[in-house]
């Protein structure tokens, strides 16, 4: 019966007028192995690549679909015949005809096996994906590994390829599969191939080259080697300092996100207020009830739940702000040290609130489809999307800040109260009200800066208190009360602190930046940016 | 309900106010209850601070296991009474409630710490006072008091197994090695054994790289840059050995993730990093990274299947903060010990430290993990068995490997 199966298969291989005969799989071998344990599941994986280029197009299919089973666990191992789940029922794994699903479970891949399999189904869907895409996204995977895998695979896949891109594509690849060529000319384009792609991983490859007996022997290929390793060595620099300049950015944007509320609220009110890392924490929070309300209301939005977010968090955690002004720190405006110890307690108050009513464990972000992962620039350079967000939306919130305080009434009358309280007072502005609109906006951006966060770290009750510290650094350093000396501070450390850590390690990395900000602030009490007019 | 803060913990930490606060499972009878037929254990883990997501659960673990032994009759005609605290993840403070416990709670025995700085702290207490601390975790070793039991397994039972499959050629044949931890005692120690392994293995001193970051650091970004940079270098496959705590594990997988590693190109060892780590992370990414402890979830076997099972209904009953369906070792650990000191305490027919001591040579235990773990007259080290964890798409661990049977602990590495 099996053995007719693959005869008419072979004979439709041969009907198909494929160039080279097919060679079928033996698919009940392939399928037992695969269930085998891990020795076998080895063996099974490099079957499925090696023939990867000789199997016709419904073998291709049927091994895709077997390895997609391994690696998502689809697949049953039970006594007899294995099967695979799918929605529409269970099938057979070898036959791929309908079956009743096996009991047992799926194997467990190992470090060494999953390349393996991984490898195996981006060589088979390469053949059998149903779209260019499946089959572009399967040539990527099959890029990094591609000086292991026979140089056939890619003339063949390039031989059937439809879409003309992605041919072009697959010949490129196929060219870096050629490094350990007996053809030097071959070789010699391989190696300028791979050093298209300058990555420390190519460095090495193209390094390894040097004990090759070719290197002494022939000009054009050292000469071949030298000029990649050249090339590559230079890539690598421009892409180490870009590493740095864009670690430090991020690492800025996130100081300046939790700093820029504190400018306000300490910059220009002079109020210490301790509970300024639990606003964050309300942000993170007032976020997360956002996801949770779009979750039930509205899924197809739950991708953006970030940019809706928005305007929610600053209002809810303003109005926080607003009522803790109201009812505790106007009355304190005049004794500072209790208004140190009464913030201080009311983030005790808000810590305890979150972790009785919501729990202590963190919380459940949705990554959206477009902050996950990053993108490889240059070199080894990876712009990360959760930390490009973080960048941008520091941005966008260092102008509407700056806007704010420069450009509307409320900002003029802010800074009238700041500059001198009695004189803003005898000229008719409302100070007591223009102190509960500032307190609100220094809170209400410190609930953006929670936002901000939701995809870069943990939320949870505990994440405010490693801001709080921070925050007031950056803002004394800055000097009180300006908003660029607050940008230009969270700046400088970021970039200081991201230039140390590799050599020092991260823990005298922040000692380090501690002691040079005292140091600073012996010289310069005053902080970056002196502010000009009176100050009490 | 039981959550108390540190003020009010401080304040009434006496029998009156926790007896009557504990959740247990019959109040009224608790309640009338008096020093008379009751016995006290005492918790010292964390509901507060960075640890408190971990330790937090290991309370109401102890609660339940109190609760089976209640069930069936007790101990010694007594009823035990679980009394918990909250250190607040404040190492010192381990030390100053241990104290309290001990002298004027009259605490039978003591289980608690996660973290080895805090049971360093508590070693003194304990030592002085000649209590009993059952410590849950798998630490550095090196260490050997008779005031402390250790449920969980030294590095030569845990960490030295984990790094031999990775360098075998059954796992990944690692040759270099990238170490990651947080800036303390366990991950310093385990990190100077493991060096002290590798040398005796031949392997060369710039094979590895070793970096600390601060307790709760979380901008990974630059150390994450520099993990790719030695991993792409020649020399061989690289492994991560993960040693940070706390919420620094989360943080520097998202990066490790979103900087486009897989486990294929470098795998993490993650030591401390249990379930609970994986909570809120898209895992699909992770997949492949490895762990290892003296339990995972999937554990096979009946003694797993009731302690799953009891969980639930114990989470569902006693509305408990934290997730019914998650299980990790220092859960099962904490579990074990509550029912390692009853069997003691049974066998010795009396609850002073001295005879329940004694009691531990021979103790066995059906232990969830499916290993039959016991103790012996040499020391107060329990042989568990070992499971090197793999991460799974759903925020789990598969058991890709684990030990035929518990190996005999060894308190003291002779890797330095």
């Amino acid at each position: 019966m099996r053995m007719g199966r693959r005869l008419g298969l072979l004979l439709l291989a041969f009907g198909a007028g494929w160039g080279s005969p097919a060679l079928a799989y033996d698919r009940a071998q392939i399928a037992t192995q695969a269930c085998s344990g891990a020795a076998g599941l080895s063996e099974a994986a490099a079957t499925l690549t090696a023939g990867a280029s000789s199997a016709t197009p419904e073998d291709a299919a049927w091994a895709a679909r077997l390895t997609g089973a391994l690696l998502d666990k689809t697949i049953r191992c039970g006594a007899g015949a294995s099967t695979i789940e799918s929605p529409s029922g269970s099938v057979d794994a070898a036959t791929l005809a309908k079956a009743a699903p096996a009991e047992g479970p799926a194997p467990v891949l190992s470090l060494k096996n999953r390349p393996l399999v991984e490898t195996a189904r981006a060589a088979a869907t390469l053949f059998a994906g149903a779209t260019a895409g499946d089959r572009a996204t399967a040539l990527r995977a099959l890029e990094r590994r591609a000086a292991s895998l026979p140089p056939e695979l890619f003339e063949t896949a390039a031989a059937r390829e439809p879409d003309a891109g992605l041919k072009e594509q697959i010949l490129g690849v196929g060219q870096s599969a050629l490094l350990n060529s007996p053809d030097v000319a071959k070789r010699i384009a391989a190696i300028e191939r791979i050093a298209a792609q300058p990555s420390r991983r190519a460095e090495t490859q193209i390094a390894a080259l040097k004990s090759d007996p070719a290197y002494a022997k022939q000009p054009a290929f050292a000469a071949a080697v030298d000029a990649g390793l050249a090339s590559i060595d230079r890539w690598l620099r421009v892409s180490s300092v870009a590493n740095t300049l864009y670690n430090g950015l991020s690492f800025a944007s996130i100081l300046f996100m939790a700093a820029v509320g504190l400018a306000i609220i300490f910059g220009l009110m002079g109020v210490i207020n301790l509970a300024q890392g639990e606003f964050i924490m309300l942000g993170a929070y007032v976020t997360y009830a956002v996801q949770e309300t779009l979750r039930a209301v509205a899924p197809g939005l739950l991708d953006w739940y970030l940019i809706l977010a928005i305007p929610v968090v600053f209002l809810v955690v303003a109005a926080v702000g607003v009522a803790l002004e109201a009812t505790l720190v106007r009355r304190l405006y005049t004794r500072p040290l209790m208004t140190l110890l009464a913030t201080w307690a009311v983030s005790l108050l808000i810590v305890n609130l979150v972790r009785v009513g919501v729990g202590t464990q963190n919380l459940q972000f949705v990554t959206p489809s477009w902050l996950a992962g990053g993108k490889l620039l240059v070199g080894d350079f990876i712009v990360t999307w959760n930390r490009l967000f973080a960048i941008v939306f520091a941005g966008v919130t260092l102008v509407a800040t700056w806007a704010v305080l420069k450009r509307t009434p409320l900002g003029l009358n802010i800074r009238a109260v700041t500059q001198n309280r009695a004189m803003a007072g005898c000229i008719g502005v409302p100070t007591r009200r223009v102190d509960m609109m500032a307190f609100g906006l220094g809170s209400g951006l410190a609930g953006l800066a929670g936002l901000a966060l939701c995809p870069i770290y943990n939320v949870n009750p505990q994440m405010g208190s490693n801001f709080v510290i921070d925050s007031f650094m950056v803002v004394v350093l800055g000097g009180v009360g300006t908003l660029a000396g607050t940008v230009v501070a969270a700046l400088g450390v970021g970039q200081i602190n991201v230039l140390i850590e590799p050599l020092y390690g991260a823990v005298a990395a922040k000692v380090i930046v501690l002691l040079m900000i005292v140091g600073f602030l012996q010289w310069r009490p005053e902080g970056l940016y002196a502010v000009k007019g009176r100050r009490k | 309900m039981s959550i108390f803060t540190r003020r009010t913990f401080l304040q009434t930490s006496g029998a009156v106010a926790a007896g009557a606060a504990l959740p247990l499972g019959a109040p009224a009878f608790i309640r009338s209850a008096n020093a008379a037929d009751t016995v006290k254990l005492g918790c010292l883990f964390s509901s507060s601070g960075t640890m408190a997501n971990l330790e937090g659960r290991l309370n109401y673990v102890a609660k339940m296991a109190a609760a089976e032994i209640n069930a069936a009759g007790g101990v010694n005609g007594k009823t035990v009474e679980v009394v918990a605290s909250d250190p607040a993840s404040d190492w010192p403070l381990y030390a100053q409630v241990g104290r309290q416990m001990l002298t004027e709670t009259k605490v039978a025995a003591l289980f608690g710490c996660w973290t080895s700085v805090s049971r360093k702290t508590v070693l003194p207490v304990v030592e002085q006072n000649d209590g009993l601390l059952f410590y849950p975790l798998h630490f550095e070793g090196d260490e050997n008091s008779k005031n402390v039991v250790y449920v969980n397994s030294p590095p030569a039972s845990s960490v030295l197994p984990a790094v031999d499959y990775l360098m075998s050629p059954d796992g990944v044949e690692a040759k270099r090695f990238f170490m990651i931890g947080s800036d303390y005692v366990w991950p310093r120690t385990i990190n100077k054994q493991l060096k002290g392994y590798w040398k005796s293995k031949g392997i060369e001193e710039t094979a590895w790289k070793e970096e600390y970051v601060p307790f709760s650091f979380s901008n990974f970004q630059t150390l994450v840059n520099q993990v790719r940079a030695f991993a792409d270098a020649p020399g061989g496959k690289c492994v991560v050995v993960l040693t940070v705590v706390g919420s620094s594990i989360p943080d520097f997988l998202r990066e490790f993730a979103n900087q486009g590693i897989t486990a294929t190109d470098v795998p993490i060892l993650g030591l401390d990093m249990v379930e609970a780590d994986l909570e809120g992370l898209d895992t699909k990414k992770l997949v492949g990274h490895l762990n290892c402890w003296a339990y995972l979830q999937q554990a096979k076997g009946e003694a797993n299947t009731k302690f799953l099972s009891g969980w639930k209904d114990f989470v569902a009953k006693e509305k408990v903060p934290f997730s019914a369906d998650v299980a990790i070792d220092p859960m099962v650990s904490t579990y074990d010990a509550v029912h390692l000191w009853a069997m003691a305490a049974k066998k010795a027919g009396s609850f002073d430290v001295p005879e329940v001591r004694k009691a531990f040579a021979g103790l066995s235990f059906d232990c969830p993990s499916g290993y039959k773990i016991a103790m012996t007259a040499e020391n107060n080290y329990v042989s568990r068995g070992v499971f090197i964890g793999s991460v799974n798409e759903s925020q789990g661990f598969d058991v890709l490997w684990q030990s035929k049977d518990a190996p005999k602990p060894v308190p003291m590495s002779p890797f330095g």
